[in-house]
């Protein structure tokens, strides 16, 4: 995985890395639709496309979670940049997210 | 295995429990059983749902039951909103002689088998569903009261229809009606050929047939079984199954292992079975 420096842009437009996510979901269960939703709307404006999303979906691929020790889904894994860092549930906390993401918060 | 005991293995006071108990979590992930279980809001949701990729039955994942995946693509699409998976398990009785029948089930890696009793003896095998087929095909010939006990050989999972539904579909797809008739033939087929096989050959090649044949519909070479449930299968005393089941352990044609049964030689054990194994097949 690679990881490539960007000058700081703007507030707001707070990229420096590309950010790795892999997001695990339960189908077309409503937590994990909501927290896709979450998840993207949060992409769009912090990361402006300096992210890699994966999205797992355990019932397709139960192998998978387990092997990746994911307990409960929807669950969110920060990978890249390091620390990594894990959020669970459907994401509509959106200060817990960005904490992850190790984003700051336009409205702070 | 209790939701409780799932909930409980999660690590106390950590932000899964309390992501629970804010209602965010669809699924649990339990490694001690290897099962991703839904809870009950995120189930009923999805049971709901009617796009098939939204269930988590990617449209684009393999099908795995024979029935179904030998319809085309467009009548298979239909039927697939009415559809649901469920985990069947060991010992569950699907349907009693005389019983209304409430669902159609198609196995995906669970094995059903049909039994009949004649009166004062244990229930026979007349047949027996896996992979290849379906569970209810009775419903399809227009009678929906089931003439036998259904009765889940081998814990796994199967796609569930209800009766009214299935009823629609079948009259609505010409596929599925020539699909359904073929594989009616076939067992057909499969029952006259048992009736032969019972009266004419002996436990040991029975036997090995009838492992022969439960592999092919679990597509595995392991599965349990006691002595007594395939004493009841062959109609026979238990003591002439454990005899043959004997037989061909000494022949290291299996094992067979507190109820455990696996197929160490397959075409060893082909050898064995009498003929009727590859006629039925056909």
């Amino acid at each position: 995985m690679s990881r490539r420096r960007h000058t700081p842009k703007k507030r707001g437009a707070g990229v420096t890395t590309v950010v790795v996510l892999r997001l695990y979901i339960a189908g077309g269960a409503p937590n994990s639709v909501q927290a896709i939703a979450n998840l993207e709307a949060i992409c769009r404006e912090y990361l402006k496309g300096g992210h890699r999303l994966e999205v797992v979906d355990v019932l397709e691929h139960p192998g998978r979670a387990m092997a990746e020790g994911v307990l409960v889904t929807p669950s969110l894994e920060k990978l890249s940049p390091l620390p990594t860092a894990n959020v669970v549930g459907n994401l509509s906390d959106k200060a817990k997210v960005l904490l992850a993401l190790g984003v700051k918060d336009k409205a702070q | 295995m209790s939701l409780q005991n799932v909930l409980s293995r999660l690590p106390k006071g950590g932000p899964e429990q309390r992501a629970i108990e804010a209602g965010e979590i669809d699924a649990i992930i339990d490694r001690a059983s290897s099962n991703v279980i839904l809870l009950p809001a995120a189930r009923r949701a999805l049971r709901g749902l009617s796009s098939d990729a939204r269930r988590g039955l990617s449209s684009d994942a393999p099908i795995a039951n024979g029935v179904l995946a030998a319809l085309p693509r467009k009548d298979y699409l239909a039927l697939l909103d009415g559809l649901e998976p469920v985990a069947l398990t060991y010992g569950t009785v699907l349907y009693e002689p005389g019983e209304l029948i409430a669902h159609v089930f198609f196995p995906v890696d669970c094995l059903v088998s049909l039994l009949t009793a004649v009166e004062g003896h244990p229930a026979t095998e007349v047949g027996m569903v896996g992979r290849e087929g379906i569970v209810g095909i009775t419903l399809a010939l227009g009678m929906d009261v089931s003439s036998i006990r259904a009765l889940v050989q081998g814990t796994g999972t199967a796609m569930r229809m209800n009766a009214a539904r299935f009823r629609r579909e079948f009259e609505r797809s010409l596929p599925l009606q020539r699909g359904l008739y073929r594989y009616a033939n076939a067992k057909l087929a499969l029952a006259r050929q048992t009736v032969a096989c019972n009266q004419f050959h002996a436990v040991e090649p029975r036997l090995a047939r009838w492992l022969l044949m439960t592999s092919d519909r679990l597509a595995s070479d392991e599965f349990i079984l006691t002595q007594r449930l395939l004493a009841d299968i062959l109609g026979v005393l238990r003591a002439a199954v454990s005899r043959a089941a004997g037989s061909l352990q000494q022949r290291r044609l299996i094992r067979y292992r507190r109820g455990k049964i696996r197929i160490l030689d397959r075409q060893g054990l082909e050898a064995a079975s009498c003929r009727c194994y590859t006629r039925i097949e056909a």
